[in-house]
C-alpha cells in the first residue's frame, strides 16, 4: 500500500511545492505535485469557455468516477452546458473557485485508488477553507479524481 | 511504474499558470463575478417608523431617540411621524426626574436593568400641558404668529412641513452627531387613496458622520406638503413656495393653481385620484432624490382592501404600480407591522374604519400581515415576477397603552429595537456607517427582519455547485463560508454565490446549493417576563418567555415567471387570494431543525440543501420561529402561522385562547372567569418569527429575474 504526502501547495500564491513522498519512486513527489497542480489549474480555469471545454476535464476524471451519484459523464455534461451558456449570457454565474492544498494520499489499494485528504480553499475575497476527504486514483504518477463512490444523491 | 517529469513540463505548467492567472484577472470583470465588487460590510439594525408628540405619539423626539439608539442600541434610526399637522411641540423633552411608575418601571441608576442615564438630560414630564405635550402656540417665541400656513384652530396646529423643516430636523441632526449614529427625519405619509407609507427623502439632511455646516430637511418637508393626504395646507409652504410638479408628468395639469399640488383624492367624484397622486409622489422622489429616497407601505393589510372612492388599503396592483413607477424608490413593504403589543396584534381586526371593513386576513399571522405570512400569497406573487420587493418590519411606536414610557410592560407598542429589528447589510468598507449606505442597503434587499431577537445574525447564500469538486467538498465549503460570514456579521463573498436581494444566473440543469447560518442569541431578550412561554406550555414545553429558542427554519421556494403586464388585468389586479395575488408554485422545500442542522457554540446553526438540476428560474427565502408546528392557536400542521386574532380576540369581553397560568403572568392580561389569557405583550413575546429576503436564481433559458442584479 502506497501513500504520498504533499504538505503544502499554494498554487495561487505561486509558492513552490515542497513535497515529500513515501513509497514511490524518486520522482513520485514531483509527479504528485504536478498532477495536483494540473487539477488546480483546471479548477481555476472554469470561468472560461476554453477551461470548461478543455480536454483536461476528461483526463482528470477516472472512468469510474462516482461522487454522490454524479458520474464522470454528468460532470462533463455540466461543464459543457455551462460552456454553451457562457457566450450568450454575460452575467452567467461562475462556479465557485477552489484549490486543493495540503493534500495527503493514504490507503492506496491494489487498484491504485487512494484516500486523498486535502484542504479546499476559496480566496475570491474572504478566504474560506475546509478539510475534505475523497478518493483519487494514481496511475503512473497521474492523478485521476475518483469520487467517494457513493450513489447517495442528497447532501 | 514511474512517470518521468521533465523540466520542460514544469516550465509549461508554470507558463500555463501565469497565463491562467491572466485569464482569472480578466474574469474578475465578468458580470457574475461579483465578490470582488462587494466592499466589506455588516448587518446593522434600525427602525424607520415611529411617532412622537409631533403627531399622535406620546413622547418627545429626544426620549424616542434615546430609547431607540441607546436603550435598545439600534445602529440607525429614522424618526418618522405622520404627515398632516399637530399642535404639540415634540422638540421639548421630558423631565428626567419624573417618578417612574410602580411595577416593572426602569430605574434610572447606574445599576439599573437598562443602561444608566436612560432619560434625556432636560425637560418636563410628558403629561398634559407639560414637556412635549405643550403646544407650539404656547412655546414658540412669537406664539401663534410663528405657525405658518393655513389653519384657524386654537391652539393652532403646525403643518408637518414646518415642524420638519424648522424644528425637528435640527433635533435629529444634533442627536445624530452627538450619539455618532445615523439618525434622520422621515415621514409616515398618509398616502392619498391608501393608508400609510414609511418614507424618507434624505437629500439635504446631514446626519452623522457628516459634520460641519448643518443640513436641512427641505425636500422631506416639501414631499410632505405635496403628497400627504392629511396636509391640506395650500400656502405652498409659506415663503418656501413649494411646487409639486413632476418633470414631464402628464398629471401636472391636475395641480391646483394656487396650492401647486393635487388637492383631491379618492372620492365618489374622483375615483383613484388619490392613488394617482401617491404614484406621482414616487415619481417626484425619483426625480429629486433617486438614490436617497424610499417609499415603503406600512401595515398595509390593516385598513382592509383598497377602495377607489376612499383612502384605505393596498391591493397587489398598487404595489406593482409603485414598483413600476420607480423600483429604486418603491422596493418593499412593512408587512410585519408595529403595534405588536396591542390588544389586537398590529391593530389588525375585523370591522375597522367607517364604513367598517375587516383588515385583509382579519388579523396578523405570527405578527406579520397575510400579504407576507401566507406562503403563495401576495409577497410570493410579487417575488414570482422577479421583482425587487423586500420585507421589512418597524415598531410604529406611539405609546405603551396603560403603561408609562419607562415601564417594561406594554399593552400597545414596543419601542424601536425593543421587539422588532430590521437588519440591513451596509457595505461601508473602512468608512463610517452612513445614512446613504443604509438606504442603499434597504434598497438592495440584503436584509432580514426579526421579532423578539429570535435570531441576531444570518448568513444566507445560494451558490452554483462546482461540478468538478466532490459534492461533500462543495457543501462543506459553502457551509463554512456561511459560518465564517456569520462570525463576522457579514455576507458570503464568493464568485458564483448570491445572497439576499441578488441573483445567480445558471445554465439549465445546474445544481445549486443553498446554505444558511443563523445565530440564536444566548441569554435573554428584552421581554420582562421569565415565566414559561404560555403558547409552548400548551404542548408541554417549558421555555422562559424572555429566552426564546429557534425551533426551526423553513426554506421556501417559488418559481419566477416574469413581470405581469398592467394590461393583463386578471393577473395584475385583484384582492388577496385572487389569481393576481398568488404564486401557486411557492412551497416549503425543507424544514431545518435540530435533526438536520449543525449546532455549535453560541447558538450558531448551520444548514444547507442541494437543489439539483434547476430547470426554471426561482427564488429562495427563509422564515423561522420559536414555535414548532401544531401549536394550538399559533401554528398549523405545516408550521404556518395562524391568525393572531384567534389568540387575542377583537371583542374585549371574550376570553383569549391560550391560558397564561403561571403565577407571574402579569395583571394586565385579558382575564375571564379568573383565568388569564395570553394577550398584549405576552402574546407577542410568545410568538416570534424572522423573515429573510429572497435570493433569486435565474436559469438562462427560463424567465429573466429583472428586479435583481
Amino acid at each position: 500500500m502506497k501513500s504520498y504526502r504533499i504538505p503544502l501547495f499554494a498554487i495561487v500564491a505561486g509558492a513552490v511545492a515542497i513535497v515529500s513522498a513515501c513509497g514511490g519512486s524518486s520522482n513520485a513527489s514531483s509527479d504528485a505535485t504536478t498532477l495536483l497542480s494540473t487539477t488546480n489549474l483546471f479548477l481555476a480555469n472554469l470561468g472560461t469557455t476554453s477551461g470548461l471545454t478543455s480536454t483536461t476535464a476528461s483526463d482528470l476524471f477516472d472512468a469510474k468516477y462516482l461522487d454522490m451519484g454524479i458520474k464522470k459523464v454528468d460532470v462533463l455534461a455540466a461543464l459543457s452546458t455551462n460552456a454553451e451558456a457562457l457566450p450568450a449570457n454575460g452575467d452567467l454565474s461562475l462556479f465557485p473557485a477552489a484549490q486543493y492544498m495540503n493534500a495527503t494520499f493514504t490507503n492506496c489499494d491494489s487498484n491504485a485508488v487512494c484516500t486523498m485528504m486535502a484542504t479546499v480553499i476559496n480566496s475570491d475575497v474572504d478566504v474560506t477553507s475546509v478539510d475534505i476527504t475523497t478518493k483519487v486514483k494514481i496511475v503512473s504518477g497521474v492523478l485521476y479524481l475518483y469520487g467517494d463512490q457513493s450513489t447517495t444523491s442528497s447532501i | 511504474m514511474k512517470k518521468q517529469f521533465t523540466l520542460n513540463r514544469i516550465a509549461m505548467a508554470v507558463s500555463s499558470l501565469i497565463g491562467l492567472m491572466s485569464v482569472v484577472a480578466v474574469q474578475s470583470a465578468h458580470a457574475a463575478d461579483k465578490a470582488s465588487t462587494k466592499a466589506a460590510g455588516n448587518y446593522v439594525t434600525g427602525d424607520f417608523h415611529n411617532h412622537t408628540t409631533c403627531s399622535d405619539g406620546s413622547i418627545s423626539m429626544k426620549k424616542l431617540i434615546d430609547k431607540s439608539a441607546k436603550t435598545f442600541n439600534l445602529d440607525w434610526f429614522v424618526q418618522a411621524d405622520h404627515g398632516g399637522s399637530s399642535a404639540r411641540n415634540c422638540t421639548l423633552a421630558e423631565d428626567p426626574f419624573e417618578p417612574v411608575p410602580a411595577g416593572l418601571g426602569l430605574a434610572n441608576s447606574p445599576t439599573g436593568p437598562y443602561p444608566p442615564a436612560t432619560y434625556p438630560t432636560a425637560g418636563q414630564p410628558a403629561v398634559t400641558k407639560k414637556g412635549p405635550n405643550q403646544t407650539w402656540e404656547s412655546t414658540l417665541p412669537g406664539g401663534r404668529a410663528d405657525i405658518k400656513g393655513d389653519g384657524t384652530a386654537t391652539p393652532k396646529a403646525m403643518w408637518r412641513w414646518q415642524e420638519i423643516k424648522e424644528f425637528q430636523y435640527k433635533v435629529a441632526e444634533d442627536e445624530s452627531r452627538a450619539r455618532q449614529k445615523p439618525i434622520w427625519i422621515g415621514v409616515e405619509q398618509n398616502a392619498p387613496g391608501h393608508e400609510h407609507v414609511s418614507t424618507t427623502v434624505l437629500k439635504g439632511q446631514l446626519p452623522w458622520p457628516q459634520a460641519g455646516v448643518a443640513g436641512n430637511a427641505t425636500l422631506q418637508a416639501q414631499f410632505e406638503y405635496c403628497f400627504d393626504n392629511s396636509d391640506t395646507d395650500t400656502s405652498r409652504g409659506a415663503e418656501n413656495q413649494f411646487d409639486c410638479s413632476v418633470a414631464g408628468s402628464a398629471n401636472n395639469g391636475r395641480l391646483d393653481a394656487a396650492a401647486r399640488k393635487i388637492t383631491g383624492t379618492n372620492a365618489a367624484a374622483t375615483p383613484n385620484l388619490g392613488h394617482l397622486k401617491t404614484v406621482e409622489g414616487i415619481k417626484w422622489m425619483n426625480e429629486k432624490a433617486p438614490t436617497t429616497s424610499y417609499f415603503i407601505p406600512a401595515h398595509l393589510e390593516r385598513a382592509g382592501p383598497y377602495d377607489p372612492v376612499r383612502n384605505r388599503g393596498f391591493n397587489i396592483e398598487h404595489l406593482r404600480n409603485f414598483n413600476n413607477a420607480a423600483s429604486n424608490v418603491a422596493f418593499g413593504f412593512e408587512s410585519m407591522p408595529g403595534h405588536q403589543a396591542s390588544a389586537t396584534r398590529g391593530e389588525y381586526s375585523p370591522a375597522r374604519g367607517n364604513p367598517p371593513v375587516d383588515s385583509v386576513g382579519v388579523g396578523t399571522y405570527g405578527g406579520s400581515g397575510i400579504y407576507a405570512a401566507k406562503i403563495g400569497g401576495v409577497w410570493d406573487a410579487l417575488l414570482g415576477e422577479g421583482r425587487n420587493w423586500w420585507f421589512f418590519a418597524s415598531s410604529d411606536f406611539h405609546n405603551r397603552g396603560q403603561f408609562g414610557p419607562d415601564q417594561r410592560e406594554s399593552s400597545q407598542d414596543f419601542f424601536p429595537g425593543e421587539y422588532q429589528k430590521d437588519y440591513v447589510m451596509v457595505r461601508k468598507g473602512a468608512n463610517n456607517l452612513s445614512a446613504e449606505g443604509i438606504i442603499d442597503g434597504l434598497r438592495s434587499g440584503n436584509s432580514f427582519a426579526t421579532s423578539g431577537d429570535l435570531i441576531d445574525r444570518l448568513a444566507f447564500v445560494a451558490c452554483t455547485v462546482n461540478p468538478a469538486l466532490p459534492r461533500a467538498a462543495s457543501k462543506a465549503l459553502i457551509e463554512k463560508a456561511a459560518a465564517n460570514a456569520l462570525t463576522k456579521n457579514a455576507e458570503v463573498r464568493i464568485n458564483g454565490c448570491a445572497t439576499m436581494g441578488e441573483k445567480l444566473v445558471v445554465a439549465p440543469g445546474a445544481d445549486v446549493i443553498v446554505a444558511v447560518a443563523v445565530r440564536d442569541p444566548q441569554g435573554t431578550n428584552n421581554a420582562p417576563y421569565a415565566f414559561a412561554n404560555p403558547s409552548l406550555k400548551q404542548i408541554g414545553m417549558t421555555q422562559p418567555l424572555n429566552a426564546p429558542v429557534l425551533d426551526h427554519v423553513d426554506l421556501i421556494a417559488g418559481n419566477v415567471t416574469g413581470y405581469v403586464s398592467p394590461a393583463d388585468t386578471a393577473k395584475y389586479a385583484g384582492l388577496e387570494g385572487s389569481p393576481a395575488a398568488v404564486n401557486t408554485s411557492a412551497t416549503v422545500k425543507r424544514v431545518f431543525n435540530s435533526t438536520n442542522w449543525t449546532a455549535s457554540a453560541g447558538g450558531v446553526r448551520v444548514m444547507s440543501m442541494l437543489m439539483p438540476a434547476l430547470k426554471a428560474s426561482q427564488y429562495f427565502r427563509l422564515r423561522g420561529t420559536n414555535l414548532p408546528a401544531s401549536v394550538p392557536f399559533e401554528t398549523d400542521a405545516n408550521g404556518n402561522p395562524l391568525n393572531d386574532y384567534e389568540v387575542s380576540p377583537f371583542d374585549q369581553t371574550l376570553p383569549g385562547k391560550v391560558p397564561c397560568a403561571d403565577a407571574a403572568c402579569p395583571a394586565h392580561l385579558r382575564t375571564a372567569n379568573g383565568t388569564k389569557y395570553s394577550s398584549y405583550d405576552v402574546a407577542a413575546w410568545s410568538d416570534l418569527w424572522f423573515y429573510s429576503n429572497p435570493i433569486y436564481v435565474q436559469v438562462t433559458n427560463s424567465f429573466k429575474v429583472a428586479g435583481a442584479k
